[in-house]
């Protein structure tokens, strides 16, 4: 698990272009979105291709959206038990 | 009145040479790093709204006091590749059927006037907003459009220039801060800045 979080923080930050923070500087459980990081909707939407493209996830609820990105705990934990690659 | 030039591998300010290592991309990034920083949206910008906020930047560090959050300032901007660069780069997200993953954050920057509306909020600039694409570099066009922005009262200044960006490597501005009552801006020192 703590590599899947570990890929997971890096692909956010290439694919976001955070491009001044490291893996380090994301806490596990801290929200991904709201404080820290300055995420906006854009790249929420970014996220969800991320999800798609990499571990084949298809999000089409925003419901799911919303309690999945809560941090990257909750985010890796989804990822496996949903990637179908 | 201040200006600023930008080549791709050179940057005037006010007739100084800002001292750079890298050219292209490489340069406006270590320019950001070096005068401006402390703006993270800076990375998630194209190649385009990167070229015209490090020249509005480096612009408006010239003015004392710095001129924010204001209705009376407008952003009117000009260019010949549109936003080319950009449009290419969501393109090729979209290419190829088998790898089909539209970018969000790429497609929101193909439009052009995005680089008025990322200048505008960052200095909190409440005025009219404008991006004009010509087929080619026009000062007397530039000028005109400018002028008839004044006729409006609320609008005292104007950020005015040419920011084109063929692509993230390949790239040119010229940038003015002209302000409703100034004699020097004329068709003729656009020119003549543009050709420095």
């Amino acid at each position: 698990m703590d590599n899947l979080q570990d890929i997971l923080k890096q692909q956010i930050i290439d694919a976001l272009n955070l491009e001044e923070i490291e893996t380090a500087d994301i806490d596990n459980d801290a929200p991904l979105f709201g404080e820290g990081l300055g995420l906006d909707s854009i790249d929420a939407l970014e996220l969800i291709v991320l999800l798609e493209r990499n571990y084949g996830i298809k999000i089409k609820d925003p419901a799911v959206g919303k309690e999945i990105f809560k941090s990257v705990n909750v985010l890796a934990d989804y990822v496996s038990k949903n990637r179908t690659k | 009145m201040n200006w600023v030039r930008i080549r791709k591998d050179s940057i005037v300010v006010n007739g100084d040479v800002l001292s750079t290592e890298n050219t292209g991309q490489a340069m406006l990034k270590e320019v950001y790093k070096k005068h401006i920083g402390g703006y993270p949206k800076f990375f998630k910008m194209d190649a385009l709204c990167k070229l015209g906020l490090i020249a509005s930047e480096l612009l408006l560090q010239l003015e004392s006091p710095r001129v924010t959050d204001t209705e009376q300032r407008a952003v009117i901007l000009f260019n010949r590749a549109s936003s080319l660069s950009d449009d290419r780069n969501y393109q090729a997200t979209i290419q190829d059927a088998g790898n089909f993953f539209p970018s969000p954050a790429v497609f929101v920057y193909t439009l052009p006037n995005i680089v008025t509306g990322e200048i505008s909020i960052r200095n909190k600039y409440y005025g009219e907003t404008l991006f004009v694409v010509l087929d080619h570099f026009n000062a007397q066009e530039m000028f005109n459009v400018v002028r008839e922005a004044f006729l409006d009262p609320m609008t005292s200044d104007v950020i005015t220039g040419w920011v084109d960006c063929e692509n993230k490597d390949d790239f040119e501005a010229c940038m003015f801060l002209a302000s409703a009552v100034d004699q020097d801006f004329t068709p003729e020192f656009i020119n003549e800045i543009y050709n420095k």
